[in-house]
C-alpha cells in the first residue's frame, strides 16, 4: 500500500523540467559518417592442463596488459568468513616458494607495472600493464603468483591488521556505507550480499584458511589468461607454455556456479546513521538482467536515458536544473547471477526529501511514457560510442574479455554489444522501463544525519529502518 | 573536476624511460594569426579522437577574495551560449557517441572531449563557439554555485580527511595567496561570485591566444588544420593580463600544525617540502625521488613505514600529487606524503621511521638498480599517459602551454634516464630537510562526541 503512496505523491509533487528541447544551432556542422570498429581478432587456445589463453596482439605500441581470472569470489566466500577474498587479494603477492613480498614487488616495478589483485563477487583477478619488452618477466612472475603463493603468518598476520585499519577507514566514507547496505537489501541472504570482510572474519582468519581457498579458486582448468599489447602471437604463447604448462590443479573441489536469483523489495528506507554529515547520500537499486539476457542491450539504453550521461533526465533534473547535486548517477551492473540497476546522488541535507522525490518522479516517468526520438537516438549512439573509445585502451580490453570468460560467453561477444545496441528501439526500452524502473520494487538506502534522513522521508510514508 | 569525483586521485605519477624502447607518435603544431596553438597527433588504432582545449589559467590566477572562481568559471563554461544555449554541448557530444569533462588546476584549466570520428566537426564546432563569448546568464550561475558547492561537500566537507592533504597543506606550507588560498572555495566567496566577475574573467582568461587545442586520433595533420582555420580563425586575439609573480619567500623553519577530523576514524598525517622551479635541472631529480619514495610496494616509504617499522597503513605521494604528473606545474610546488596511520602508532614514532628512511637515502643513496626500475616504471606510466587519445592530448596542451613546444612530452623518458644515484642522494640532502617542510597532523576527533550526538537525535 505504502507503493501506491509513494508514487501518488510523486506525481502531485514533482515539479520536473521537462520542457522542449529547443532546435540545435542552424551552423553547427552534421555528424560526419560512420567509420566501423575493428573489433580485436582473438586468438583462443587452451594448455594441455586446461588453462584458457586468449591473446590479442596490437602492435605500434609499447606496452601490454594482462588479466589472470579465476572463478571465484566474494560470493564465494565460506559463510563465517564473508570478505576473507579481500585478504586474499591483499596477500597473494606476499610470498611465493622463490620470492619475497619485496622480491615481488621490486620485480613488478621493473616491467613498468602494478600488479593489481582484486576479487568482484564472481571471480578473482590479477591485473598488470607493462612494458612489451618485459613480458617474459611479467608472465614468469603472473605464473609464480597463480601456482605458488605460500601466504607466510607474518605477512598474513601484517595484512590482517592493516585490513582491519582500512576498514575502520572506509567505514568513513558513505559512499562505501551506501553501497554495503545497499548489497545487503538486495540480496539478502544470498551470499551476493558479501562486499567487504567484517572485523569478526578478518580477526579470524588464518593463512591455513588463504592456502585453502587459493587451492580451490586457482586451478588452471578454472582460469583465464588474457594478453592484449605488441607481442607476437605465437612467441608468447609459448612463453605461457613454458611459465604456466605446470600449473596442476590441486584436490579441493572447485568453485561452483551460482544460479540466477530474483527478490522483491518492500518499500523501506534503510538508514544508516552517520553522524556531522552535511549531506545525504542516496541509493536506489533493484535487481536487473545479466549480460548474456537478450534485454541487456535496451536495458542500457534505458539506464542511459534515465540517469547514464550528462545529457540524461536525471542530471538535467537534479543538477543542471535544481542544482541540489554534484555528481547524480545511474548505473547497470552483471554479475553472473543477477544484475543490479542502481541511482544514486549525495545531496545537501536540506534537499533530501526534494531529491528523492524527483529520482523516484524519474524512475517512474521512465516506466509510464515513452523516450522521444532524440532522447533514444543520443543514448544508442553514446553507447556505441562509448565502446568504440573503451575498445582502444590495451588494459579495457584484457578486463572486458576476463568479464565475458567469466560470464561463460565466447570472445567474439568482444565488440558485439554495440551492434546490438544499435538495432534498439523505442518499444525495447518502454518494455525494460517497465520491467525494471518502477519505484514499486526498489530497494532505498540513505546514509546520514539520523534526523535529517527521518524528518525528509516522514511525507512519503514509507517505514525507516536503521541499516545493519 | 565537473564530475569524475575519481580524477582527483587518478592523476597519475606520470613519467620515463632507461635506454631502449624509445615511443614517439607523429606530431605537428601550428599557430593561427589570432595566437590559438593547435597540435595534431596521429593515431590510426581506431576510428576516434580525443581533444584537449587548454587555457593558461587556473588557481593560481584567481582574484583575492574569490577563491574557487577557476573552477566556478569552468563549470560556466558547460552552461551555454547565445548560439549553442544550455543543454545544446551535451545533445552534440554524447549525441555523437562521445563523452566529455574539464578539469581545473594551479595553472590551467582544460575542456576534453572523445568521440568516434565521425564527431569531429560538431566537436571542434562547439570548442570554438564557446571560445568566442559565452551565454551569461545570472540565473545559471546561480545553479553552478549550487552544483559546485555540493560538489566541494562530496569532495571534501563531507569525506573523511577532507583532502587535508591537497587543500590545507598548501595553505600552511605557502605564504602568498596564488600557492596558499583554498583552490575549491570558501563557500563566502564562491557566493559572493557575481556574473560581471564571470563575464570579466573570460575577457581576460579565454582568449585564443591563451589556449592550446591538441586533437589525437584517426585524423590527418592537413585536414586537421583546414576544419580547425575554418572555425577558429574568426575568432579575435584579446590582450591577456600580464603575468604576476608568484614565487614564494623561502622557508625558514619548519612549520608543524594539528587538526582534528569528525569523519575520520584512522589518523593521518601530510606532509610536504618545497620543491625547485620547474625548469631548474634539479626538477626532474624530484621527480624520481617523488617515485622512489611513494609509489607502489617497492617504495621506500611503503617499505620503511608499512612493512618494516609497521606504524603506516598506506602511503601515498609525490611531486605536485595529486594534482598532476610531476612536471605540470609552472609555480611553487610541493613533494606531498599523505600516510594513513594506525591509531597504535604515535605521531612520533612515524615521523622518526619517516625520517630514518630519509636518513638512509641521504647516506647511502639509491643503488642504480633501484633507480633503473623506478625509471622503468614511470616512462611506462608515462607511455600509458600517451596511449589514449584524449590523454596524449591533455599532456601534449599542457606542455605546449607551459614551454611552447610538446618535444618535452617526448623527451622526458630520456632525460628521467640519465639522472644518477648522486644526483637523487644530493637532491634528497638539499631539499628534504626538516627546514624546508610543512606538516599537518590530522586525528580523528573523540569518539565519545560523535556517540553523543547521535544519541541526541
Amino acid at each position: 500500500m505504502k507503493t501506491f503512496k509513494v508514487i501518488a505523491t510523486v506525481l502531485l509533487l514533482a515539479s520536473g523540467v521537462f520542457a522542449e528541447k529547443a532546435a540545435l544551432p542552424k551552423d553547427l556542422p552534421a555528424y560526419g559518417p560512420e567509420k566501423p570498429l575493428q573489433t580485436p581478432s582473438v586468438k583462443v587456445s587452451k594448455l594441455d592442463n586446461g588453462l584458457t589463453v586468449w591473446l590479442v596482439s596490437q602492435p605500434g605500441f609499447p606496452k601490454l596488459a594482462f588479466t589472470l581470472a579465476v572463478h571465484g569470489g566474494l560470493a564465494s566466500d565460506p559463510a563465517d568468513r564473508p570478505g576473507i577474498s579481500e585478504l586474499l587479494s591483499n596477500t597473494i603477492d606476499q610470498g611465493t616458494k622463490t620470492r619475497t613480498a619485496k622480491q615481488i614487488a621490486e620485480e613488478i616495478q621493473a616491467t613498468g607495472g602494478d600488479l593489481i589483485a582484486g576479487s568482484g563477487k564472481d571471480a578473482t583477478t590479477l591485473l598488470t600493464e607493462v612494458l612489451s619488452s618485459k613480458a617474459d618477466a611479467a608472465i614468469t612472475l603472473l605464473a609464480d603468483l597463480a601456482q605458488n603463493a605460500t601466504f607466510p603468518e607474518n605477512e598474513v598476520a601484517l595484512a590482517k591488521r592493516n585490513l582491519a585499519d582500512s576498514l575502520r577507514q572506509q567505514e568513513a566514507d558513505p559512499s562505501f556505507l551506501a553501497d554495503r547496505q545497499m548489497a545487503r537489501v538486495l540480496f539478502g541472504e544470498n551470499p551476493y550480499h558479501v562486499t567487504s570482510p567484517t572485523q569478526e572474519s578478518i580477526t579470524a582468519a588464518t593463512s591455513a584458511e588463504l592456502q585453502k581457498i587459493y587451492a580451490q579458486r586457482f586451478r588452471p582448468d578454472q582460469a583465464l589468461l588474457v594478453a592484449v599489447g605488441d607481442f607476437d602471437n605465437d612467441k608468447l604463447l609459448a612463453q605461457v607454455k613454458t611459465k604456466f604448462g605446470t600449473w596442476k590443479a590441486g584436490n579441493e573441489a572447485p568453485i561452483s556456479t551460482p544460479s540466477r536469483f530474483s527478490s522483491t523489495m518492500k518499500p523501506t528506507v534503510h538508514l544508516i546513521p552517520r553522524p556531522d554529515s552535511v549531506q545525504t547520500t542516496l541509493e536506489l537499486g533493484t535487481l536487473g538482467p545479466v549480460r548474456s539476457d537478450p534485454d541487456y542491450p535496451a536495458s542500457q539504453v534505458a539506464n542511459a536515458i534515465f540517469g547514464g550521461t550528462f545529457g540524461s533526465r536525471l542530471t538535467i533534473n537534479i543538477r543542471e536544473d535544481k542544482g541540489y547535486t554534484y555528481s547524480p548517477y545511474a548505473s547497470l551492473q552483471t554479475y553472473v547471477a543477477t544484475g543490479v540497476l542502481t541511482a544514486q546522488a549525495d545531496v545537501r541535507n536540506e534537499v533530501t526529501a526534494a531529491s528523492f522525490n524527483e529520482m523516484v518522479y524519474e524512475l517512474n516517468r521512465m516506466a509510464t511514457t515513452s523516450p522521444t526520438e532524440e532522447e533514444l537516438a543520443t543514448a544508442k549512439r553514446y553507447l556505441v560510442g562509448l565502446e568504440a573509445i573503451r575498445l582502444q585502451i590495451r588494459s579495457s580490453v584484457a578486463r572486458e574479455l576476463s568479464r565475458l570468460w567469466i560470464y561463460g560467453l565466447p570472445p567474439e561477444e568482444i565488440g558485439e554489444n554495440g551492434k546490438k545496441i544499435a538495432s534498439i528501439t523505442g518499444t525495447d526500452v518502454d518494455a525494460v522501463a517497465k520491467k525494471y524502473f518502477p519505484a514499486r520494487n526498489l530497494a532505498i538506502v540513505a546514509v546520514g544525519e539520523e534526523k535529517v534522513v527521518r524528518d525528509a522521508f516522514e511525507p512519503f510514508g514509507l517505514t525507516v529502518e536503521a541499516g545493519h | 573536476m565537473r564530475y569524475g569525483l575519481t580524477i582527483l586521485f587518478a592523476a597519475t605519477l606520470a613519467a620515463m624511460p632507461v635506454a631502449a624502447q624509445q615511443w614517439k607518435a607523429p606530431t605537428t603544431m601550428k599557430k593561427l594569426s589570432n595566437g590559438l596553438t593547435v597540435v595534431v597527433s596521429e593515431d590510426h588504432s581506431a576510428p576516434t579522437f580525443g581533444v584537449c582545449v587548454s587555457y593558461g589559467i587556473g588557481f593560481r590566477l584567481e582574484p583575492e577574495g574569490r577563491t574557487g572562481f577557476a573552477h566556478l568559471f569552468e563549470h560556466m563554461m558547460f552552461e551555454g551560449t547565445p548560439d549553442a544555449p544550455k543543454g545544446v554541448l551535451e545533445r552534440v557530444i554524447e549525441g555523437g557517441g562521445g563523452n566529455n569533462n574539464g578539469d581545473t588546476r594551479y595553472d590551467y584549466t582544460e575542456y576534453i572531449e572523445t568521440a568516434p570520428i565521425s564527431a569531429l566537426d560538431p566537436i571542434l564546432w562547439i570548442e570554438a563557439d564557446r571560445m568566442k563569448t559565452l551565454d551569461f546568464s545570472a540565473k545559471n550561475l546561480e545553479n553552478q554555485r549550487k552544483v559546485v558547492e555540493e560538489e566541494v561537500r562530496v569532495n571534501v566537507l563531507n569525506q573523511p580527511y577532507g583532502l587535508f592533504f591537497a587543500i590545507d597543506l598548501p595553505g600552511k606550507a605557502f605564504d602568498t595567496y596564488p600557492n596558499a588560498h583554498n583552490f575549491y572555495g570558501d563557500f563566502k566567496d564562491l557566493d559572493a561570485a557575481k556574473i560581471e566577475d564571470v563575464q570579466t574573467f573570460y575577457e581576460q582568461y579565454y582568449a585564443p591566444n591563451n589556449a592550446v587545442m591538441a586533437i589525437v586520433g584517426d585524423v590527418n595533420p592537413d585536414e586537421i588544420f583546414t576544419k580547425v582555420d575554418k572555425y577558429f580563425a574568426p575568432l579575435t586575439s584579446r590582450p591577456t593580463p600580464p603575468k604576476p609573480k608568484v614565487e614564494e619567500p623561502p622557508l625558514k623553519a619548519e612549520r608543524r600544525s594539528q587538526q582534528t577530523d569528525k569523519l575520520a576514524k584512522v589518523p593521518a598525517i601530510a606532509i610536504g617540502y618545497r620543491m625547485p622551479e620547474r625548469h631548474s635541472p634539479d626538477a626532474l631529480v624530484g621527480a624520481v625521488l617523488g617515485e622512489l619514495l611513494h609509489n607502489g610496494q617497492a617504495s621506500r616509504f611503503y617499505q620503511s613505514l608499512v612493512k618494516g617499522k609497521q606504524v603506516a597503513l598506506s602511503v601515498s605521494g609525490g611531486v605536485n600529487w595529486p594534482l598532476g604528473a610531476p612536471f605540470e606545474y609552472n609555480g611553487p610546488t610541493l613533494m606531498t606524503s599523505f600516510v594513513v596511520y594506525p591509531a597504535t602508532a604515535t605521531e612520533d614514532q612515524l615521523l622518526g621511521a619517516y625520517d630514518a628512511t630519509i636518513k638512509e637515502l641521504v647516506q647511502k643513496g639509491p643503488t642504480q638498480q633501484d633507480l633503473d626500475r623506478v625509471v622503468t616504471k614511470m616512462r611506462s606510466d608515462w607511455y600509458g599517459q600517451l596511449e589514449i587519445p584524449i590523454d596524449r592530448a591533455s599532456a601534449l596542451s599542457h606542455a605546449v602551454l607551459f614551454d611552447g613546444t610538446f618535444d618535452r612530452v617526448y623527451q622526458i623518458p630520456e632525460d628521467l634516464a640519465k639522472v644518477t644515484p648522486a644526483q637523487v642522494r644530493a637532491f634528497a640532502a638539499k631539499y628534504l630537510v626538516s627546514t624546508n617542510r610543512t606538516i599537518i597532523n590530522r586525528i580523528p576527533e573523540a569518539p565519545a562526541k560523535g556517540a553523543e550526538k547521535q544519541g541526541e537525535n
